[in-house]
């Protein structure tokens, strides 16, 4: 990351001087506005929200002739009728009312050249704004393959602003395109459309609004008349075909399917030798460190508070690299849209659209991703929803702690046929316990808190593309980047909280420590320290389950992250650091799981109802504090996360409860 | 591929002729085939987003495919595709070609 962009507005602005002009950058959806964005700014400078509101704020800078330029890039609308926050800012920004933002000078409105009925539709609406504004055409290319021939002068004659075409990937126009704003700044804004005459058509009892899009339309009619030239369409009857294929019901099932199970496997598979590098580098340092440290509490702090909290933070990245690269390329070529069209019908009946598929499916891997891939949501609501329950779906670091205990605690029978073994049964059981109740919470959600008016899911399905280079990267670059500035410092911070909560107070050993073990001494003073003792205070809270304090001390000191649990019960059964993931470890730890008996008798406390209490309350709980902090800065309220933990934690211990008296009850 | 979809509806529309008049509307419509816009029904934000999208009084349209499991449909509009769900498509009404 040779450029890192800064993230806090203030930051930025310091020390940068303001710029001479601002320039507002307004589209449509899939007009090629990210490309021509990167073509006329490069990298944006500066990422953030907006004042009180989870809508991206992302500006860049050029200079044209001397003149520096704020090109900012506003989220793509379809209208500038103002209904949800993302049309809102549009509007704000347009009006100059964002705070510490200059009302732009020129608005440069996107066209895309092969859909120019609808994308006027916006242009329209800023032509009234009383702002100057230039028209970039973009996709000329792509109107040209498909025989479409604008008069661009005819028609910038009729719109009463300049028309700059554009083929943002070549740089075509670009130059003519910084010439046009720069004269358009400051100058007189364009006339307003004369819809009045197309008004007077309507039907006047319709709402005001409904009249306006039926004259607004009608006025593009006029302006487009004679202006087009529709030549023989090749390249349409290739889309059709494509599109033909990839919405049929047997083919387009068979291609969807295949698409995304190379997305889960890509995240699953690909990224694990990319995580485990990352952690053995960051083993590597701990180790060099702790070598040229005293042991003490600064090594332990460095080690096992900071560096252990970083590489918490860092292994997340070949995750949400990979997850975006493959978004970006489906974006790109347009197949998200026909992905969420093919799963709608399945989602609409718990109150989430086809756009939750994706995120939804990658929280399988890890709900850190999955969450954040919820930008590709455009619905509030939906989003939101979709965020609420993507920690649910069991993602891969509930899955040590499963196999573990199923292989230790579930007898290995067959049920019903020879190849079908209990364990596989109970896994199997576990994953479906987690959509389920994903199903329920949505649908109870969308019904009761969430319940308003019906959402249209009208949605575009653009045409097929080749995804661009430049967009994919950066796409991916902001993503890695947002997550490791935004939530990777808090994470870190939580990392370093429960270091000290593990660690203090210092451990009282008998005879000062003398003749104990490395592991017996880190056990002692796990049981000392605040965790042990929220351990033990919390037994009655956990007894319930069928857990003892030891449990009860594992589960919370995994609140940083699930996996951790298995680690903590290791230390606290005086194993030390033994990796319970590798065979010798791993089997290490089920002896003395085995063995462990409830304090003062030999009765013992690992059974297979304790076993599935533990995994069904890791199925359900909101044991991970990184996907707390990336629920916070996704939805931009710190209510959220503290909502999402009360209610998860709520309902896996009601579920590991139920599950516990059940087995107890069976006898199992 | 357009054939097979447009056989599948011929035998699923009502007995008693094709479907027509001002009681059309693009959920009624089979696969492949289209109309003009007769009229958006409605007045909230749902059926404004319609009209926004183009789908105004007057227009040619075209339902394209409908998604495997039967919603949602895909819709040709002043020369791009649109999904839409059947819900929000019986709003539509249609003067059948």
């Amino acid at each position: 990351m040779s450029s890192p962009p800064v993230t806090n507005v203030a930051a930025a602005s310091a020390g940068r001087g303001s710029a001479d002009v601002t320039v507002a950058l307004l589209g449509n959806p899939n007009t090629g506005k990210s490309t021509l964005f990167t073509a006329l700014a490069g990298i944006p400078t500066r990422i953030a929200n907006y004042p009180g509101v989870t809508v991206e704020r992302k500006i860049g800078r050029l200079t044209h002739q001397g003149t520096a330029i704020d090109l900012v890039d506003l989220p793509g609308t379809y209208s500038l009728a103002a209904r949800g926050p993302d049309e809102q800012v549009v509007v704000d920004v347009l009006a100059g009312r964002i705070a510490d933002a200059p009302a732009p000078e020129c608005v440069v409105a996107v066209v895309d050249a092969t859909n120019l009925e609808r994308n006027l539709y916006l242009t329209s609406q800023v032509l009234e704004t009383g702002r100057p504004v230039v028209v970039a055409l973009t996709l000329v290319d792509e109107a040209l393959a498909r025989g479409i021939e604008i008069d661009t002068a005819t028609l910038a004659r009729r719109l009463g602003c300049p028309i700059v075409p554009v083929v943002a990937p070549r740089g075509t126009g670009i130059a003519a395109l910084k010439d046009a704003i720069l004269a358009a700044s400051g100058g007189p804004p364009p006339a307003a459309p004369e819809l009045g005459g197309h008004l007077a058509t309507v039907d006047p009892a319709r709402p005001a609004e409904a009249r306006q899009a039926i004259a607004r339309y009608a006025w593009i009619d006029e302006v487009l008349a004679g202006v087009v030239r529709h030549g023989v369409p090749g390249a349409r009857r290739t889309g059709a075909v494509i599109d033909a294929v990839l919405t049929h019901r047997l083919w387009g099932t068979v291609v969807f399917t295949l698409t995304m199970l190379s997305l889960f496997a890509s995240i699953f598979w690909v990224a694990t030798p990319l995580m485990d590098l990352i952690a053995a580098l960051i083993d590597g340092i701990a180790d060099r460190v702790a070598a040229l440290l005293p042991p003490g509490a600064v090594r332990s702090l460095v080690v096992d508070g900071v560096l252990a909290g970083v590489g918490g933070v860092l292994v997340f990245l070949p995750q949400i690299a990979l997850l975006f690269l493959f978004i970006a390329v489906l974006e790109g070529c347009g197949y998200l849209a026909r992905a969420a069209f093919l799963m709608d019908r399945l989602l609409v009946g718990v109150g989430l659209s086809g756009k939750s598929f994706v995120p939804l499916l990658s929280s399988f891997a890890c709900a850190i991703p999955g969450i954040m891939a919820t930008r590709t949501i455009e619905n509030r609501r939906d989003r939101l929803l979709t965020i609420l329950v993507a920690p649910f779906m069991s993602c891969s670091a509930r899955l040590p702690v499963y196999l573990l205990l199923c292989g230790a605690f579930v007898p290995d029978v067959a049920v019903g046929l020879p190849w079908l073994r209990l364990p596989a049964v109970v896994l199997a059981a576990l994953y479906a316990l987690g959509v389920a109740v994903a199903a329920l919470v949505a649908a109870v959600l969308s019904r009761t808190l969430f319940r308003g008016p019906p959402q249209p899911f009208v949605m575009e399905l653009p045409p097929w593309r080749w995804p661009r280079a430049a967009v994919v990267l950066e796409r991916v670059r902001e993503a890695s980047w947002s997550f490791v500035a935004n939530a990777g410092t808090l994470i870190l911070a939580m990392s370093i909280v429960v270091w000290a909560l593990g660690s203090y107070p210092a451990p009282v050993l008998p005879d000062g420590g003398a003749g104990l073990t490395e592991a017996e001494v880190r056990g002692e003073s796990l049981r000392q320290s605040v965790l042990g003792r929220a351990g033990r205070w919390v037994e009655p809270v956990v007894r319930p389950l069928g857990w003892d304090w030891r449990i009860g001390c594992a589960a919370i000191a995994s609140f940083p992250a699930r996996e951790v649990v298995l680690g903590t019960l290791a230390v606290i059964y005086n194993l030390g650091d033994v990796d319970p993931g590798d065979d010798e470890g791993g089997s290490a730890l089920v002896r003395r799981l085995r063995a462990a008996t409830w304090d003062g008798t030999d009765r013992p406390v690992f059974t297979l109802p304790v076993a599935l209490s533990i995994m069904v309350f890791f199925a359900l709980c909101a044991q991970c504090a990184s996907t707390l902090v990336v629920i916070g800065r996704e939805t931009g309220s710190w209510l959220w996360p503290v909502a999402v933990f009360v209610t998860m934690t709520a309902l896996a211990w009601i579920a590991a409860c139920a599950i516990y008296r059940l087995g107890t009850a069976l006898g199992w | 591929m357009a054939d097979e979809s447009d056989t599948e509806s011929r035998f699923q529309s009502p007995p008693g002729g094709p479907t027509s008049g001002p009681t059309a509307t693009l959920a009624t419509t089979r696969i492949g085939r289209g109309g003009r816009v007769h009229d958006v029904r409605g007045e909230d934000a749902v059926s404004l987003r319609l009209l926004e999208m183009g789908l105004t009084p007057g227009v040619p349209v075209r339902v394209v495919a409908q998604a495997p499991l039967g919603d949602p449909l895909e819709v040709e509009v002043r020369g791009y595709r649109l999904s839409i769900r059947r819900a929000e498509a019986a709003r539509v009404a249609v003067d059948p070609d």
